[in-house]
C-alpha cells in the first residue's frame, strides 16, 4: 500500500499539469495545491456535469453531484438538514451503541480482518441507521457498493456488475417510497422527509429522488469504510498514535481531518470545463475534462508545512478530503462522527494492537476511491 | 482583534469545531456568521482564532486586527 500516494507526490513535483489520454479520449490533470483549490472554487467554468473525467457522459446521474447552480443549492438545503452537525450529535448515541454492537463481539477473538469485520459493516449499518432503514439490510447494501465500485473505475469486466447493482437499488428505492406512500410517514425517516420536500414549491419527481437515494448509498458507504481502514492501518503501526488518543481523546477529531488529508481516498475529482479558458498555463476548451489531483494537493509542500508527515493534532488543517467549494461531502459530518466514534470505542476494549501479518498490503484505487482490501489486526486477549 | 466568516463558507464545520467558544452551526451545518457582522475575539482567544482562520478550505474567513 501506499503506492497510490508516492505516485501522486511524483506527479505533483514533476509537473503542475498533463495530459492523460486514454483509448477514445483524454484530460487534464492538474496536480498542485493552486490548481486544484481553483477547479473548486469556480464551478461556473468547472461543471459538476460529470466528475470522473474518463466518463465526460457518465450512464448515471447523481443527484445533487452532478447538478450545477443554481439548482444545486436548492437539493442541498433540502439534504443538509439531515446531515447536519446538530442531526449527527442527535444521531451520535444510536451511532455508538451500533458501533459497539460490531467491536464487542471481536474482542475475545484476538485477531480479524479489521475491513471485513468492522469497516465495510459499522459505516453501512450506521448509515441506514441515520436515514431509517432496518440494519438487517446491512449485508445487501455492502454487496451493491462492491459491485458498484468494480465498474466505477472503468474496468470493462466490472461494468455489467455496476449495471445490476444500480438497477437492483433503485428497485429497493422505489418499493421504499412506494411504501411510505401507501403506509404513510414516519418520524426519523429520510424517505419520508424527502416526500415532504419541495423543489421550487413542487414535490421531487421519483427520478430525482431515487437519483439522491442512490448517490447517498454510494457516496456514503465505500468512502468511510475506506478511511476507517486506513486510519486503523496508521493506529496499528504507531503505538505512540494510540497512547496519545487514549490520554488525549479531545483530539481524535483533529486526528481524523488529518487522516482525511494524510490518506486521501480521493485521489483525484473530475471536473467538466464549460467554456473556453487559460487556466494555469494551460489553454482549456469548453467540453475538455479536468481531473484535480486532491491526493496530490493535500501533500503539496508548497501549501503545507511538514507535508509528508502524519501530524495527529494539525489544527490548520484545510484539506480537501471532502472536496470543496459548493459540492463539498454532503455526508463529511456523518462520516467523522463516525470515524471519530470509531477511534474512541475501538480503543476503550483494544488499546493495543497490532498487524496479524508480514505481507504487503494491497489496495485498489487510483481512478476511484482508494481502499485497503484487507487490514488483519491482532490483539491480546485478556482471560 | 474581529473574526468574520463570508459566504463562501460551505459548512464543512471546521471553525465551530476547533472553537465552540467562538462559533456555532445553524440548522444546515453553515456557520451561524456566515455572511454576517464580525464578531469581538477576546484577547486570550486570539491564537485559537488564527487556527480557526487556517483550518477553512474555502478561505472564507478573516481576521481584522482592531
Amino acid at each position: 500500500m501506499g503506492a497510490y500516494w508516492a505516485l501522486a507526490n511524483e506527479l505533483r513535483e514533476s509537473c503542475p499539469y498533463f495530459y492523460n489520454k486514454y483509448s477514445g479520449g483524454g484530460y487534464w490533470v492538474f496536480t498542485r495545491h493552486d490548481a486544484v483549490n481553483d477547479i473548486y472554487k469556480t464551478p461556473e467554468i468547472f461543471s459538476s456535469a460529470s466528475i470522473t473525467p474518463w466518463e465526460p457522459d457518465p450512464i448515471y446521474r447523481f443527484v445533487p453531484t452532478q447538478v450545477d447552480a443554481p439548482d444545486h443549492i436548492k437539493y442541498r438545503r433540502i439534504l443538509n438538514p439531515w446531515f447536519s452537525p446538530k442531526a449527527m450529535e442527535a444521531a451520535a448515541p444510536m451511532i455508538r451503541e451500533t458501533c459497539r454492537g460490531f467491536i464487542e463481539p471481536i474482542v475475545p477473538k484476538g485477531k480479524c480482518d479489521f475491513y471485513e469485520a468492522f469497516a465495510l459493516r459499522f459505516p453501512t449499518a450506521a448509515f441506514l441507521t441515520v436515514i431509517g432503514v432496518p440494519t438487517s439490510y446491512t449485508d445487501v447494501f455492502v454487496g451493491w457498493v462492491d459491485a458498484f465500485f468494480g465498474g466505477f473505475g472503468g474496468d470493462p469486466e466490472g461494468a455489467a456488475g455496476m449495471a445490476t447493482a444500480l438497477g437492483e437499488m433503485r428497485v429497493f428505492w422505489t418499493e421504499q417510497l412506494a411504501d411510505r406512500r401507501r403506509d404513510g410517514h414516519r418520524e426519523g425517516d429520510l424517505f419520508s422527509y424527502l416526500l415532504d420536500a419541495r423543489f421550487d414549491d413542487e414535490p421531487l419527481d421519483d427520478e430525482v429522488l431515487l437519483d439522491m437515494c442512490t448517490v447517498l448509498t454510494l457516496a456514503g458507504l465505500d468512502t468511510t469504510r475506506a478511511e476507517l481502514a486506513y486510519m486503523f492501518h496508521h493506529l496499528a503501526l504507531h503505538p505512540e498514535h494510540r497512547q496519545r488518543l487514549i490520554e488525549d481523546p479531545e483530539i481524535i477529531p483533529l486526528a481524523v481531518e488529518e487522516t482525511l488529508r494524510y490518506y486521501t481516498i480521493i485521489f483525484g475529482d473530475g471536473r467538466k470545463v464549460t467554456r473556453d479558458v487559460e487556466f494555469h498555463g494551460v489553454q482549456l476548451k469548453k467540453g475538455d475534462m479536468v481531473y484535480g489531483l486532491v491526493s496530490g494537493a493535500n501533500r503539496d509542500p508548497r501549501h503545507w508545512e511538514q507535508a509528508d508527515e502524519f501530524v495527529i493534532d494539525r489544527k490548520r488543517n484545510n484539506h480537501f478530503g471532502f472536496a470543496s467549494g459548493p459540492h463539498r461531502c454532503l455526508g463529511m459530518h456523518l462520516a467523522r462522527r463516525e470515524m471519530a466514534i470509531a477511534v474512541d470505542e475501538w480503543l476503550k476494549v483494544i488499546p493495543d494492537f497490532e498487524l496479524d501479518s508480514d505481507a504487503q498490503l494491497f489496495e485498489r484505487g487510483g481512478g476511484a476511491m482508494m481502499s485497503l482490501s484487507t487490514l488483519p489486526l491482532r490483539w491480546d486477549v485478556n482471560s | 482583534m474581529k473574526l468574520c466568516v463570508n459566504e463562501a463558507c460551505q459548512g464543512h464545520g471546521r471553525c465551530y469545531t476547533l472553537a465552540p467558544q467562538l462559533l456555532s452551526s445553524d440548522d444546515e451545518g453553515f456557520v451561524t456568521i456566515r455572511g454576517g457582522d464580525p464578531i469581538d475575539v477576546p484577547d486570550d482567544l486570539r491564537e485559537l482564532a488564527e487556527e480557526v482562520e487556517g483550518t477553512c478550505p474555502e478561505s472564507a474567513i478573516s481576521l481584522i486586527d482592531a
